[in-house]
């Protein structure tokens, strides 16, 4: 294992190591001879909207372990354990819990947790009430707040941040919750019928080389061709940030949760302009159908068009619109490299099946079925089990510099 | 020369011909021994948002032709030729006009007018009321409105429109035009310093093999690598029309000059996430920069900042978002077809000189230099030019089908 250099880089090496196959080597995490860090065990993504936040609950204690838990770290696990909100704003995503795992050579579930960043001060004020430093002294986090926030951690609560890298810890979580969760993967079948569309799980164990589009606040386009063999190949900065956003300042609402009820109720061809509303029908000579869009918000210059648009048309073309436009970048990269499998992950796509589905329908159509639109359960929650995973097999012997204090 | 077959195939072919090298053979559109197609001669492009209009205005006449100039076509020519708006939204652009061109024999001018598509039955209703149809009884025609207002212009006004694809015509229009204006093409040179940033004519004669990208309502992408030898390799619906409808929507503005001048005032980091506010700087793994928009509108999920950002910050946001996504795309286009040169033409371009250097620098700087992105003075007449050359072209003798009355 190795650990940051005193040269002041401030990217921490991803020191997981692998077997030949490229399996995660279980033995380093699991060791019962091996020192571990303090518990409590935590995974922290710190995003530009949302910070995930992954904590491992241990079920095998022995009666004596139990005794001898720190207070501190009791009054934490039953905290996190015993309620599903936290605070105004953290929630506790039940249905993604991973029960009867084994890390670190312990047993027990793993609670996903997310909250908004804009949030983190109450975040940080909160371990300081919980006299979280008093068990722990480092954090394995990542995200771009892993950077921003990395100075407050650590003079309001001591706590040193050992940040990784977004899009490694992003990898290293997708491949170890794709192994421990059986139904992680799936895809839509029959995307272009509604009524017929289902969702069908699929078997990604064998899945290089591939390519991942996180969509978060913006996205990020991945190519994957091994365990440690990836990179970043595109982007796009209209992502969930800009539905969210252009979604509170169209129809006023506060939250994705709202924008999302709201576009399931709307019609995007009030909003949008169609072939057809330019042609009077098909695009006959580059086969553009009348139905597809030509010039999204298009009629939204026409004062009577704007009258007869609802906030939820509104809320629907903002999505359909963005949807549509990560899917095409997508396609596009992924034809460039010659990858037939494009996996979606992020939290635009939480609680969004609309989108979803428009991804899974685009990738199809548009490549005549040769790309292949592959999704995750845990969305978003990979970049924090990363973490969590590096923090574990770190064996309690982090060596962290001081933060720098940098020029803002 | 081949006219439409009695098929019903809706597109006319482009039928200028062209010499062994290329260059569109004038001798075709010159000779005086050839029929001519009776004046006035127009070219039409009914676009998604915009109709453009050009008018080819005779100074060559004799004492005589001046007399016997029928009464009709006087009057349009003093019409169009002694206003520079017509009705409520027709515009001629003034600046734009071509003095001296020599077309189908004639010395003349060619004017440029636009007007807005929904006001197409004003101007039907204007054929009508100056006895157009005296005149002639056939037009050609381009857009998709060419193909949606078919049945009215015959009806109505009893014109035939003979139907040309926008993008076949697009391309012709460039390649007179560029021929016969030195200053056509240009580039903006040092465009990554708003300060030393400046417009450089292009010598564009020898322009093969080069991609175009049409910003209208929508966004058309094309590779040209031979006069009649071109591809619609990609596309979007995120175009000229987004913008407008998007501003129309956000800041109660009417106009796309509104809209334009209001984004020229504001600042966009006040609505945009930049890579800094999420890392606090640069996100260094990746070169990318702390200024680069990381999420679009990605503040605007927060109140607080809702309420700072001004009308102005709101249309330059959603200028620099659309503008810098067709950057993407266009650049994404250009690099998997192995062009250099990209041409950015269509009205969204008009007046709009912050995005022509965004997509400037946008081309320059993730190319590392390698694409050239380039503008040409005509913008969005392209279509309409291909048309007028179509109609002068084909000696009066047009055989134009009854318009199919189509299922809308």
């Amino acid at each position: 294992m190795e650990f940051p250099n005193a040269d002041g880089s401030k990217n921490g090496p991803l020191t997981i190591e692998c077997t030949e196959n490229g399996d995660i080597d279980y033995d380093l995490l699991s060791p019962k001879d091996r020192p571990k860090p303090s518990m409590p065990w935590f995974g922290l993504d710190i995003g530009g909207t949302l910070t995930k936040l992954i904590y491992f609950e241990p079920k095998d204690f022995t009666e004596l372990e139990e005794e001898q838990e720190k207070e501190t770290a009791k009054t934490i696990r039953k905290y996190l354990v015993g309620n599903t909100a936290y605070g105004t704003s953290g929630i506790r995503d039940v249905h993604l819990e991973m029960k009867d795992q084994l890390i670190g050579g312990r047993r027990g579930s793993l609670h996903f947790i997310r909250f908004p960043t804009s949030n983190m001060e109450g975040f940080i004020e909160m371990c300081k009430a919980k006299h979280f430093n008093s068990l722990v002294t480092e954090i394995c986090a990542t995200g771009g707040g892993a950077y921003k926030f990395e100075e407050d951690f650590f003079t309001k609560v001591s706590l040193h941040l050992h940040k990784f890298d977004e899009l490694e810890c992003l990898l290293k979580g997708i491949h170890y919750i794709d192994r421990h969760n059986e139904k992680e993967c799936y895809y839509w079948k029959n995307s272009h019928d509604p009524d017929q569309c289902e969702k069908v799980p699929f078997d990604f164990k064998d899945p290089y080389p591939y390519m991942v589009v996180n969509i978060g606040s913006g996205v990020s386009i991945l190519t994957v061709h091994g365990p440690n063999n990836y990179q970043r190949v595109s982007g796009t900065s209209l992502g969930g940030g800009t539905f969210l956003g252009l979604c509170c300042l169209l129809t006023g609402c506060q939250t994705f949760e709202e924008a999302i009820e709201l576009a399931s109720q709307g019609d995007n061809k009030k909003v949008d302009k169609l072939v057809r509303d330019i042609y009077g029908g098909d695009y006959d000579k580059f086969k553009l159908s009348g139905e597809t869009v030509a010039s999204s918000f298009g009629h939204m210059n026409q004062a009577d068009k704007r009258e007869n648009a609802s906030k939820e048309d509104l809320a629907r073309a903002t999505l359909t619109t963005l949807t549509n436009n990560i899917g095409s970048i997508a396609r596009m990269c992924a034809q460039t490299q010659g990858l037939e499998r494009v996996v979606f992950v992020g939290n635009f796509l939480r609680v969004n099946t609309i989108s979803m589905k428009l991804l899974a329908n685009a990738m199809d159509y548009w490549s005549n079925g040769a790309l292949k639109a592959l999704f995750l359960e845990h969305e978003g929650y990979f970049g924090a089990m990363g973490c969590l995973m590096e923090y574990v097999g770190s064996g309690g012997s982090l060596n962290f510099e001081a933060p720098q204090l940098a020029d803002h």
